[in-house]
């Protein structure tokens, strides 16, 4: 049982550094989203707002928790934890350091591809179990969303899997410290995978500008339409979950991980971490949403084609160069 | 043959969830019970020791084939509220097939090769990938091309729908659409 113990002790602990970690994002992002347009953003509570996600959380655990009528209830309640578990689950392959890492898996790509592809279905149950006409439209768009998306996260993914001729999360890493990090040689296919992987993995979790299933002022607020208090958090919380955790992929792939000169290995996957998250909110605040159908014909259009194109040429590196 | 609790779970997950996608009165119902199967299908080569072969069961059957079902009851059906319903015909055809077909399946299993005593030795992805794409790359390779006609075939298919006739006859009234690009 001292594995199972191990097990419990270890994803306990990263969970509750995760979600800490998200509170302190809520609160960071409307900092620097008020920034951006000369606000002041939260001051009152606690020094500087810090303790506004408190705040929050405490008012969302007062509010009443509705369940329409002629909602699905089961599915209806199953949707927010479902999110935040598929969310929190990638978790387990990311190695946050030399040693900390939850399992590392022989196909530890594989097994992060593929528990993010099930992301998708709390959205798509969220939508149905609502039984309300906007919901459902957020959630078609969001599995028309997924369904294509999907196929470019998968092809940038391939990419420092071909370079560094494993599916190991830390072997890749390792490779990138002993050899370059990925995004810096070989650049022409790093830096392009690197940036259809963000892009994908935007358009994945749904932010802005392709937040699309959501989409407050075309379908009110899309999936989360009948969520209130809790429930609602959840869904919330899911979204920064999945931004934080692929953030952790991205650098673990593309940008070296945990090395990095004169800091521990920690501090090193931290700081590209958070500075990829800290991007994304950039990216967030500054433009706007895409609409249904550029949002196809950009992934079908631009992003399949130039992800083909990285594979076969990653392939073509590795046989005659690397 | 001892008995195995984790085996014993998943396989009771697996035949319940089974039942349910059968007898599930809505198509959406039906559709994530079978995402529940396919699930338990992949906690399954987990536990037998293949990772690889469970990660690509969640991703294509999961991620995808069933994202796609789902897509498709919602883009097919009218959907007027929660109302999908599962409508099947030939229960008992359907019954009588999956009798037999368990009984072949029992008889075979039984009657072949003993049970590995060890755990079977762990394939590596790149072992995998070696066998894949070299030892028996022609049956990789035909297999592929076996898929793509399937594809095909169920392009033409499609394709050719109003060209058959009586074949409108069979498939339900759908509301009369405006040909866009006759």
């Amino acid at each position: 049982m001292t594995d199972f113990t191990h097990g419990a002790l270890y994803g306990g602990g990263i969970i509750t550094v995760i979600m800490t970690l998200v509170a302190l994002a809520l609160w960071g992002e409307r900092k620097m989203a008020a920034r951006m347009q000369s606000r002041l953003g939260p001051t009152l509570v606690g020094p500087f707002g810090l303790l506004q996600p408190v705040a929050d959380v405490l008012k969302l655990l007062q509010k009443e928790d509705i369940v329409p009528d002629e909602a699905d209830r089961v599915l209806f309640n199953l949707a927010p934890p479902l999110g935040a578990i598929g969310a929190l689950a990638v978790a387990a392959v990311v190695p946050f350091s030399a040693s900390i890492i939850g399992a590392d898996l022989d196909a530890g790509v594989l097994y992060l591809l593929a528990i993010g592809a099930l992301g998708v279905l709390p959205v798509f149950i969220a939508g149905w179990g609502s039984n309300n006409k906007f919901a459902l439209l957020g959630a078609m768009r969001a599995i028309a969303q997924s369904v294509s998306y999907e196929v470019p996260l998968v092809l940038a993914a391939l990419v420092p899997v071909i370079l560094t001729g494993t599916m190991k999360v830390s072997a890749i890493v390792e490779y990138q410290a002993q050899h370059h990090w990925l995004i810096a040689w070989p650049f022409f296919l790093g830096v392009p995978a690197f940036v259809l992987f963000m892009l994908a993995m935007l358009a994945e979790s749904n932010r802005i500008p392709f937040d699309i299933p959501e989409a407050e002022s075309e379908l009110v607020a899309g999936i989360t339409t009948e969520y209130t208090g809790m429930k609602f958090a959840l869904f919330y919380m899911a979204e920064y979950l999945h931004t934080l955790i692929a953030s952790a992929v991205a650098a673990a792939l593309f940008l070296g991980g945990w090395d990095g000169p004169f800091a521990p290995g920690l501090h090193w996957m931290a700081a590209k971490t958070l500075g990829l998250f800290a991007f994304v909110y950039w990216v967030r605040w500054t433009l706007l949403r895409f609409r249904s159908d550029q949002l196809m014909a950009l992934c079908w259009r631009w992003l399949v084609p130039t992800g083909v194109a990285l594979v076969l040429g990653a392939a073509l590196w590795v046989v005659f160069v690397g | 043959m001892t008995f195995d609790p984790g085996f014993t779970a998943v396989a009771l997950v697996m035949i319940v969830s089974a039942l349910f996608v059968v007898r599930a009165r809505h198509l959406i119902h039906a559709a994530l019970w079978l995402g529940v199967t396919l699930l338990a299908t992949a906690v399954l080569y987990a536990q037998l020791n293949a990772p690889f072969l469970a990660g690509v069961q969640v991703l294509t059957y999961v991620g995808g084939l069933l994202t796609l079902m789902i897509f498709g009851v919602m883009v097919t059906r009218r959907h007027e509220g929660l109302d999908a319903a599962a409508e099947s015909d030939g229960k008992d055809r359907g019954f009588i097939f999956a009798t037999a077909l368990f009984v072949i399946l029992a008889v075979v299993t039984w009657t072949s090769a003993p049970v590995i005593a060890s755990p079977a030795k762990v394939a590596t992805t790149a072992e995998l990938a070696r066998a894949l794409l070299d030892e028996y790359l022609i049956a990789f390779e035909a297999l592929s091309l076996l898929l793509l006609a399937a594809i095909v075939g169920a392009v033409v298919l499609v394709r050719r729908r109003d060209a058959v006739p009586g074949a409108a006859a069979d498939t339900p009234a759908l509301p009369a659409t405006p040909e866009v690009n006759p």
